[in-house]
């Protein structure tokens, strides 16, 4: 269901519409917060006024929970979202970067996005930030060639806390819900003590009411966050990549028509590939598809894996689940293959259908390439025959 | 307490912005951002003035990849949609008003030389860790990406470590 294919991709003017829409709420939400002012933002560093640590936290976690919920129900495709909306993990660029921005942060009292609501406001501070927010990127574009190596160094790909650690996102997210509760207890304490020692004004009391039930509704999602774990497979992060299927036929039309969309893998044992293989296919027994670097190829082709028979009823191998294109198991594998491409094509009858005709004159010319040996030629058509149609498919055999 | 002081508790305004994140991953696909636009729009600006200069630099025209004018950006319509929604959330609150807001010990011409410095810090900042404290750690944070967490660790370590040096402008 969620998300709707792409908004922007599909119904431009659409999406355009619900950018600004939701933009809009962003930053009524951050000026309500106080976020367009800078002493406010900045007192967290100080420690007397913690807003900033229990907005942004308060965020992630109800958005993160939310998320768990929406996939866990099937409503969500939260790989999908993933995929789009998380940047590939630069371990040491992110935290030099983050430094900086942090220093950045205290020395201009915004960061970028409250920079922009400062403006809103009025606040000429505000506006200045974002200036140079303007100028930092192009600044960093010109000296890009300085840093070009270190930008792009330690990349460790798309790479989310459920997979390093093993642990289902739907418990990192409520665990993390937990840590961000008990750190709100925690700020409280902190302000209170800070804003003495400092003699600053204590903010108002945010554990009044309407601060127990924000943090309840957070507590609730927790809870039906958890729940989504009983609901069987429908975790991204207990899902293995499922693997779709390729036909024999399908194989071989693709071989033959457009060779550059598929990479053949042939899993069998060494000794059976080089005795016989699909045209184009690499010999890769399984233990070395790791060395293939296959998580990396951004080729675009699809991948197909062809075991000896139906094969893989365990899951993909890993290496090839890392894959960022599809995967595809050959269907019943090189015995299939065998039936299909390297056995002569039974002779249809002389009144069948069109299809079954045409399925054969592929097949016998397929079996020809393939073996050298030709079929005989498909019987002659009948009088009554319908004219041929134009089939809109291209070139090739068949 | 003054009426311009008077902001939403912090936890309401947690859970409202984790809605409005929520709603932005399930309707867009994708989540909030704001240091994007900023990169973009000086793309677009250096393009009016020198448009041969976008073109050489690998870095400025992957904004522009395929002829496209580098505002032609979801990110670009969102971040408009900021300003107008800090607008009128500033007016409705009795914010609206032009100012500058700085700690008591300084003047207005270093503040505004510091919020200039510490922009142009937080500008090239967030294109090395790909995005800024929304794009990054609030959005990569809700999908639990490893690297929003080390960045956002970072920022509180990097703005720490800064504050005790920085008090004489904010207290």
């Amino acid at each position: 269901m969620f998300p709707f294919d792409e908004l922007i991709a599909t119904q431009r003017e659409l999406g355009l519409i619900a950018a600004v829409a939701l933009g809009f709420a962003f930053g009524f939400v951050l000026e309500r917060a106080g976020f367009g002012r800078a002493n406010k933002l900045a007192a967290q560093f100080y420690l007397h006024d913690m807003t900033v640590f229990k907005v942004m936290f308060g965020a992630i976690v109800t958005a993160s929970l939310g998320l768990v919920l929406f996939g866990g129900l099937g409503l969500a495709d939260l790989a999908a979202i993933s995929e789009a909306g998380a940047s590939y993990t630069y371990l040491w660029p992110m935290i030099v970067g983050g430094l900086l921005l942090g220093v950045g942060f205290i020395v201009s009292g915004y960061c970028p996005g409250t920079s922009v609501v400062a403006s809103a406001s009025g606040n000429m501070d505000g506006l200045l930030t974002f200036g140079g927010v303007i100028l930092g990127s192009l600044l960093y574009g010109e000296l890009f060639p300085l840093f070009e190596s270190f930008h792009s160094s330690s990349e460790l790909g798309q790479l989310f806390l459920p997979d390093v650690t093993g642990i289902p996102g739907a418990v990192i997210a409520v665990g993390i819900a937990g840590v961000a509760l008990a750190g709100f207890f925690g700020a409280e304490k902190v302000e209170r003590i800070f804003s003495r020692r400092r003699g600053k004004d204590l903010p108002p009391d945010a554990t009044g009411r309407v601060g127990r039930l924000a943090m309840v509704s957070i507590g609730v999602l927790a809870v039906l966050a958890l729940g989504t774990l009983a609901l069987p497979g429908s975790q991204r992060e207990t899902e293995t990549t499922e693997a779709g299927t390729i036909g024999q036929e399908q194989l071989a039309r693709r071989i033959l028509d457009e060779p550059w969309t598929v990479r053949v893998l042939d899993v069998r044992t060494e000794a059976e590939c080089v005795e016989a293989r699909i045209p184009g296919a690499e010999c890769v027994p399984l233990d070395g598809l790791g060395d293939l670097g296959l998580a990396y190829d951004e080729s675009g082709r699809d991948l197909v894996l062809v075991y000896s028979d139906a094969g893989a009823a365990s899951g993909l191998p890993e290496p090839a689940a890392a894959y960022p294109g599809k995967v595809l198991l050959l269907e019943n594998g090189f015995a299939g293959w065998r039936d299909f491409a390297l056995t002569k094509p039974p002779v249809p009858a002389a009144d069948a259908a069109e299809a079954e005709r045409e399925a054969y004159s592929f097949r016998s010319a397929l079996f020809g390439a393939m073996t050298g040996r030709p079929a005989p030629p498909p019987p002659k058509a009948s009088g009554k025959m319908v004219p041929k149609k134009k089939k809109k498919r291209g070139g090739g055999c068949g | 307490m003054e009426r311009s002081e008077r902001f939403w508790n912090p936890y309401v305004a947690g859970v409202a912005l984790g809605l409005v994140l929520l709603a932005t991953f399930l309707v867009m696909g994708r989540g909030l951002g704001a240091s994007g636009t900023a990169s973009r729009l000086g793309v677009a600006a250096v393009q009016v003035v020198a448009p041969a200069h976008v073109e050489s630099s690998d870095w400025l025209s992957q904004a522009t990849t395929g002829g496209a004018h580098p505002l032609d950006d979801w990110l670009v319509f969102e971040v408009l949609g900021v300003l107008l929604g800090g607008i009128v959330a500033a007016y409705t609150a009795g914010r609206l008003k032009r100012g500058v807001i700085k700690g008591p010990r300084i003047s207005v011409g270093t503040r505004l030389g510091l919020a200039t410095a510490g922009g142009i810090m937080m500008g090239m900042a967030a294109r090395l860790a790909r995005g800024c404290t929304s794009g990054q750690a609030l959005s990569g944070g809700a999908l639990l990406s490893v690297g929003a967490f080390v960045f956002m660790f970072s920022v509180f370590a990097g703005a720490y470590a800064l504050a005790w040096s920085m008090r004489k402008a904010w207290n």
